[in-house]
């Protein structure tokens, strides 16, 4: 299991040295190709999210939605993408200049510096650090600055208020997200995305976390729901009360990053659900099973291939169940008051999540087969 | 043991909370599976009503003059131009006018019109880039309504009221399905019948 699966680095860097290259030169070029990826990848997963948002919210309320701009209004995204783009870019006139555009990109950046660590196969991500969860956790953690950057350089009460609120819940919250990774982390002995998915992947989706840690999932899900302000919790940009709350003033690229920022938070959020608790990459069957049942080697390069291409889409199938569900509950619950929002989070979220990491730490003990020893 | 208890009320009450959650969000799955009730508007349009009070329609030549329709008029709308005719010893209309920008379509000016020259039409659709072209002459109200039906670009669809009973979506509709109740001249006919029904005991009663 050391180097299974496809090692596109390795082939292309060799491919590289062959040709005459320095292994530090061919590392140089093979480093921005995996970026490049990603980032279009996540930004092409936040146009599909936004036209399905737009189509699965037409049908939860009987409407047809985007149907003009191609097919079934695929082109809606593309629309959207060039309108932001070329809308003038306003400063309010008694706003801090530094703040208010540094805001954005301090809620921008840390989403897609996340998604360095989100596997999509065996060696399919762009680094397997070691602490990944931990650097998860941490990077979103700068995200409150941002919303609190914004929200205090607009001059606008609505955004101070968006602000505030945005950076209570992201705090808030954090806790209870953060502890129900860490069952799932002591389930794994270690803090690795990739380790997590492989400790998951022994015998198909009986190995699953969700299984065994049913709790640190639901608790996972709804923290999650807060830290990326969905419907229940979004109260921050509460439309009727506040606006748009943080992002009342902004308009133009910034505004554009703002709403590229909270799909790709989503996203990112649906993808290590899937990592943490559905198995990431894995198949229903674990591929190794169907690969000895059908006798092909492993080693087999179009198996590798299938393999690899399998584990993408399982991926992106497990995290659009959750964006799915998201969308589905923001057509069902409505909007929390601040103060059941934090009554949520400190009274009920956090103590169970701690009975649940108590708990898994004691199951660790007793039954080290089944909880990872 | 009241902590205890207090602990088994908390899960239960989140227990309750999370299941009624999961009945709302299959209410909002079933909605997804239904069928768009959208008209989809330059494509599909409603059938107005037959009691529909769109543009109105104006015949010059019935047209005696009297502004009766200025007089029943909440805002005195309608322009009537006319001098008197001593020869024919009648007032002679010279034009007649009536701004849609401002008139709020009660159709009064139908109601009280004396020889029948006004009337309403099905015609909604009055925009305009310039407000001025509103106001419609004698010409403009003479022109004869465009029917939902009879556009070729156009698919009718029937309003609520007009679907069979228990239908709420006009799309398919089976050919010559029919509304919920009686039609006008179904009701008609029943009150002719009974009416003669009547006559008839009448006239054996006197017999």
């Amino acid at each position: 299991m050391t180097k299974a699966g496809i090692d596109l680095q390795l082939g292309f860097e060799t491919a590289l040295q062959n040709l005459g290259l320095g292994a530090g030169a061919a590392h140089a070029l093979w480093m921005p190709l995996p970026m490049l990826l990603l980032i279009i990848a996540a930004t092409l997963g936040v146009m599909v999210m936004t036209w399905l948002e737009r189509k699965i919210s037409a049908a939860a309320q009987q409407r047809i939605g985007p149907n003009m701009a191609g097919p079934q209004g695929v082109l809606i995204p593309i629309a959207d993408g060039i309108k932001l783009l070329t809308k003038e870019d306003v400063l309010p006139i008694l706003a801090d200049p530094v703040l208010f555009t540094l805001g954005p990109i301090l809620v921008f950046l840390p989403v897609f510096l996340c998604y360095l660590v989100v596997p999509f196969g065996q060696n399919l991500l762009i680094s397997n650090i070691a602490i990944g969860v931990f650097f998860l956790i941490a990077t979103s953690s700068v995200q409150p600055i941002g919303l609190l950057m914004s929200g205090y350089g607009s001059n606008n009460k609505y955004s101070l208020l968006g602000g505030l609120r945005a950076a209570a819940q992201s705090i808030s919250y954090e806790l209870p997200l953060a502890l129900s990774v860490l069952a799932v982390v002591l389930m794994s002995n270690g803090l690795d995305t990739v380790g997590i998915v492989e400790q998951q992947s022994g015998l198909g989706i009986l190995s699953w976390n969700v299984w065994r840690q049913p709790i640190g999932f639901v608790i996972f899900l709804i923290s999650a729901l807060a830290e990326t302000e969905r419907i229940p919790f979004d109260l921050p940009e509460a439309e009727e009360e506040l606006v748009a709350g943080y992002q009342t003033e902004y308009s133009g690229m910034k505004f554009a990053l703002f709403y590229l920022g909270s799909y790709a938070n989503l996203l990112l959020a649906s993808l290590i659900a899937a990592v943490l608790y559905l198995g990431g990459w894995s198949f229903v069957v674990p591929v190794e099973t169907i690969a000895a049942l059908a006798g092909i080697p492993l080693d087999n390069p179009f198996l590798q291939i299938g393999a690899a291409a399998l584990g993408i889409v399982m991926t992106m199938v497990k995290a659009f169940i959750f964006i799915f569900l998201a969308i589905l509950l923001r057509w069902t619950l409505p909007r929390v008051r601040i103060d059941q929002l934090l009554d949520l989070g400190w009274k009920f979220l956090l103590p169970v999540s701690f009975v649940n990491l108590l708990l898994t730490a004691a199951l660790k003990l007793a039954f080290p087969t089944f909880f990872g020893g | 043991m009241s902590f205890l208890k207090r602990v088994k009320e908390y899960v239960g009450d989140a227990f309750r909370a999370a299941k009624y959650i999961g009945q709302g969000m299959g209410v909002v799955f079933d909605h997804m599976g239904r069928r768009p009730v959208t008209v989809q508007y330059p494509f599909e349009k409603l059938i107005p009503s037959e009691r529909f009070r769109g543009r109105i329609h104006f015949e010059f030549d019935k047209c005696i003059a009297c502004e009766i329709c200025v007089r029943v008029c909440p805002i005195d709308l309608p322009v009537v131009d006319w001098a008197y005719n001593p020869e024919l010893k009648k007032k002679e209309l010279y034009s007649y006018s009536i701004d849609f920008g401002v008139c709020i379509f009660c159709a009064n000016c139908v109601e009280f019109c004396p020889t029948n020259c006004l009337s309403v039409t099905e015609d909604y659709e009055l925009a305009t880039y310039d407000r001025h072209d509103l106001n419609y002459h004698q010409v403009a109200m003479g022109r004869l309504p465009s029917k939902v039906t009879e556009d070729p670009m156009v698919t009718p669809l029937r309003e609520f009221a007009y679907l069979p009973k228990g239908v709420i979506d006009p799309h398919d509709l089976p050919a010559g399905s029919q509304r919920a109740g009686k039609r006008p001249e179904e009701i008609l006919a029943e009150m002719r019948a009974a009416k003669a029904a009547k006559e008839k005991e009448a006239k054996a009663a006197v017999e």
